[in-house]
């Protein structure tokens, strides 16, 4: 088994004393589902947002794929891991100017130097099994919210990353579009994508997920199986929680 | 019938209202009425149709006229097509490669046909004047006016301290010193800075100090666009490997740019009305034909048949660009549920 991601003791802080991460020790292995749960302000997405350099750590070691990723990190390696990493995000962030076609081709295009028909091939195709080829030539715009994150989905596959990270991709949809999101992303974990996912999905992480972690203040709480998470949580604090969402 | 009656009703309720709309109904009749008259029957155009050839050209060589007259026309022409052609991305995207290629190879080919060379004989800047000196000033000045601002709007959103106080520094002395005083600067001091036998082109001098101007005014056109863009895009573009540079290219201006186009085309109308200061320095461009013209006794007493045609001129120039304008941005998808 390999280790994707191995964060040992991380720390975060904004500001004088805002502790985002707090001695966080993670290791994601290869292959394996981990949603990360726990209420707003936990450190959770900030957690994810280090796993490809979007947010740079203090102190600790952290590890992806293999390339060191601390405050000393070269920003062209960083650049390097993000094309192995893909990343989707609550708000679509899909790129209002380009068609849905472009917004997947261009990375590929412009990062990969692919050919445009190979880039645009594979386009298709991940547009296909996301259950929306029909949308190609339109714009974000004319887009529901699911349809936009599922091609945000597609966006961040058609690099062929070895990792994706999640960080709360249904917080921003109305309940029934949630399904079809969740629905692509249960595919994805089939497939044996290595995930990293923020979420308040319940039933999404009992039945997806191999491990949850639960945090709060920036401190990892419980990190367990997901049906020891569920069914015997050892902390008095994660029990609440879930009984709070139950 | 219904409307009458409904008209008839208002009046009784709001008879204040009704005796000041009659009179501003009237007053619109008498002026337009006083206008057209005015055009049609007082009016002496022989000072501006005897001289359409010199508004357009100036004092260019009367056998090379054909090369001014050449550019206007194809000018106006691309204009016409530009406006006429549908061009809905996806949909025509033959029309919409070619065509801003086209216009970016007007300013070459102005610049030849005015200047000379290729085969063409030399025509010095001092007998360039009128319609094609205006069109020629506001084009080179907006096509060299955009990308230094450009530049400037992005020094003054950077990280680096140095780029960012000296951008500000620029952009405020600029915006702070009259367009006057910066075409007299270009005109008298430049030649000072430079070697006796270097006479650079008189057009040049303007040009470059338009664009001088004009960059700071649309630096800050652009970093309004540039702040309408979400940090949440520049992440998605790193997220996928893309440099810094490549998002910026890719993914930041494409959107800030569309974002500014209306200030942008106000600077660009702004640019073309403002070439009529070039009269004051001795540029002969629309204006100063003008007042040349009036120079000559023989048309004292027809001020106003010239000032009309001129500004006729400049309304049919402005408008032209103004529609332009509102069809590039027409062109493009929405962004952001915001109507483009």
């Amino acid at each position: 088994m390999n280790t994707a991601i191995k964060a040992h003791h991380i720390c975060k802080t904004y500001g004088a004393d805002h502790r985002a991460l707090d001695d966080v020790c993670v290791d994601v292995i290869s292959g394996e589902v981990l949603v990360v749960m726990g209420p707003s302000g936990s450190g959770k997405s900030t957690l994810i947002r280090t796993f490809n350099g979007l947010e740079e750590i203090d102190s600790g070691e952290l590890d992806v794929l293999g390339i060191k990723l601390d405050n000393e990190a070269d920003p062209r390696h960083v650049q390097r891991i993000r094309r192995r990493v893909g990343m989707v995000f609550q708000q679509f962030n899909l790129f209002p100017h380009l068609s849905i076609l472009e917004n997947i081709t261009l990375a590929p295009m412009r990062v990969q130097k692919q050919a445009r028909v190979q880039a645009e091939a594979k386009a298709h195709s991940l547009l296909k099994q996301m259950g929306i080829s029909e949308q190609a030539e339109k714009y974000p715009a004319q887009l529901s919210g699911g349809q936009q994150q599922r091609v945000a989905i597609a966006r961040a596959l058609a690099l062929n990353p070895e990792i994706m990270l999640f960080d709360e991709p249904t917080s921003a949809l109305d309940p029934e579009r949630v399904k079809e999101v969740l629905d692509a992303m249960r595919t994805l974990a089939n497939q044996g994508m290595t995930m990293v996912v923020v979420t308040h999905e319940l039933g999404f992480a009992r039945e997806v997920a191999d491990r949850v972690l639960f945090m709060d203040s920036g401190r990892v709480i419980e990190s367990a199986d997901a049906k020891t998470f569920f069914n015997q949580a050892q902390e008095e604090r994660t029990r609440k929680f879930l009984n709070q969402i139950n | 019938m219904r409307a009458c009656k409904a008209l008839i009703r208002h009046c009784r309720f709001y008879p204040i209202d009704s005796v000041l709309s009659l009179g501003v109904i009237a007053l619109i009749n008498w002026v337009l009425w006083a206008s057209v008259s005015w055009i049609v029957q007082a009016a002496d155009w022989s000072v501006v149709s005897t001289h359409l050839p010199l508004f357009a050209t100036g004092s260019y060589p009367p056998d090379q006229r054909w090369r001014p007259l050449l550019w206007i026309s194809l000018l106006a022409a691309l204009t016409l097509i530009t406006l006429i052609v549908p061009i809905k991305r996806g949909s025509n995207r033959w029309m919409g490669m070619v065509l801003p290629w086209c216009w970016v190879s007007m300013i070459p080919l102005g610049l030849v046909l005015m200047a000379g060379g290729l085969g063409l004989s030399n025509v010095p800047s001092r007998a360039w004047g009128g319609i094609s000196l205006t069109l020629l000033l506001t084009v080179c000045s907006a096509v060299l006016a955009l990308p230094f601002g450009i530049l400037l709007a992005l020094g003054r959103t950077s990280d680096l301290p140095v780029l960012r106080h000296s951008s500000r520094l620029y952009i405020d002395v600029m915006r702070a010193v009259p367009l006057i005083a910066v075409l007299f600067f270009g005109k008298l001091l430049i030649p000072l800075f430079l070697p006796m036998q270097l006479e650079i082109n008189q057009v040049l001098r303007a040009v470059v100090a338009f664009a001088l101007f004009a960059a700071a005014y649309v630096a800050e056109d652009v970093r309004g666009g540039l702040q309408a863009i979400p940090q949440t895009q520049r992440e998605a573009a790193a997220v996928l490997g893309l440099s810094p540079l490549q998002s910026l290219q890719l993914v930041v201006l494409p959107q800030a740019l569309r974002i500014a186009i209306p200030a942008l085309t106000n600077q660009a109308i702004g640019l073309l009305q403002n070439t009529s200061l070039m009269a004051l320095l001795g540029l002969v461009e629309l204006l100063g034909i003008g007042r040349n013209l009036l120079a000559n006794p023989a048309f004292i007493g027809r001020h106003l048949e010239v000032y009309v045609w001129l500004g006729a001129l400049y309304w049919l120039f402005c408008t032209a660009m103004a529609l332009l304008a509102r069809k590039i941005e027409h062109s493009g998808p929405t962004l952001n549920g915001r109507s483009a």
